[in-house]
């Protein structure tokens, strides 16, 4: 399937596009039209002005798009969801304070002047990286060693 | 973050019903956190970067959903007195709030070094959100800054050594 988002992704793109690829849809291909109205009819926008799957009711799209595939019963996506928020919203709404160092990370990374296609396949790595911990955080109560 | 020499602004012109008041002052403090310069009854404005034009279209989106109607513009101002009142009332506004974190480490330097810890978390985080908002490196962000790692430091300098 086809899936749209704005160029130059940052932080709740990124984890959409993750999330995407590993639980929805392995063979996903991302697109980046640079105007809501340029989506072509057979791609699912996303973190876009107007998406469905974008920023509703206070929540980043990451958060929307959890609900939307019915993977919020998952604790460390949840987590994960958290920390997106407060990197993309930092409104305190959450204790996250994984959230800024995300936020420089990801912001410093699409600096280096790759294209969006680079951005995703490293912020990829890092989203594995960063559920990975989450989840055995959870299970043990204790940051991994 | 503080950046922008640019002369582009963007600009938000919105309307949202009075009643319900919720989500209007929603978007008040929204606007407020992301340190807009008002420039007129439901016309806000940033200097124009990826990121202050990405908050800014998100707002939008709270509008509408809200039944208002919202607008987004880029462009720069063409009076350079104006410009300059408009950065003036903006650097004020954050200078005012480094200025009251600067006050609140120097009263808290007496207090027991409990309360002195939890203060430095405190005025930490609030130095950053003050800076989020701090378009054109305001010159009292530097005094507050070390007014928080002078409190920071006299409770580290035991443990150090």
């Amino acid at each position: 399937m086809k899936w749209a988002t704005r160029p130059g992704v940052h932080v709740d793109r990124a984890a959409c596009a993750w999330l995407i690829r590993r639980f929805v849809d392995p063979a996903a291909e991302f697109i980046f039209p640079a105007d809501p109205a340029a989506v072509p009819a057979d791609a699912t926008p996303f973190d876009m002005r107007g998406a469905a799957l974008g920023h509703h009711h206070g929540q980043c799209s990451f958060e929307t798009a959890l609900a939307a595939f019915g993977l919020d019963a998952d604790p460390a996506l949840e987590e994960i969801g958290r920390i997106v928020h407060e990197a993309d919203l930092a409104d305190e709404r959450y204790d996250a304070p994984a959230a800024a160092g995300l936020d420089v990370l990801i912001r410093g990374l699409t600096l280096t002047g790759g294209s969006d296609h680079d951005t995703l396949t490293v912020t990829g790595r890092l989203f594995d990286g960063l559920y990975e911990h989450t989840r055995r955080q959870l299970m043990t109560g204790r940051p991994p060693a | 973050m503080g950046m922008s020499q640019a002369e582009d602004w963007v600009l938000l012109a919105y309307r949202l019903p009075r009643v319900p008041s919720t989500p209007r002052s929603a978007v008040w403090r929204k606007l407020k956190r992301l340190g807009v310069a008002w420039l007129g009854d439901g016309l806000v404005a940033l200097p124009a970067d990826p990121r202050t034009r990405e908050q800014l279209e998100w707002v939008a989106e709270e509008v509408t959903e809200h039944g208002g109607e919202a607008m987004l513009w880029q462009g720069r101002p063409l009076d350079a007195g104006a410009r300059s009142a408009v950065v003036s009332r903006m650097t004020a506004a954050v200078a005012a709030e480094y200025e009251a974190v600067a006050a609140e480490a120097a009263a808290v330097r007496t207090a027991d070094a409990a309360a002195r810890r939890r203060a430095v978390a405190r005025l930490r985080r609030e130095l950053h959100r003050i800076q989020d908002r701090d378009f054109f490196t305001c010159p009292q962000r530097e005094a507050a800054r070390r007014a928080v790692e002078h409190l920071a430091a006299a409770d580290t300098a035991g443990t150090r050594a």
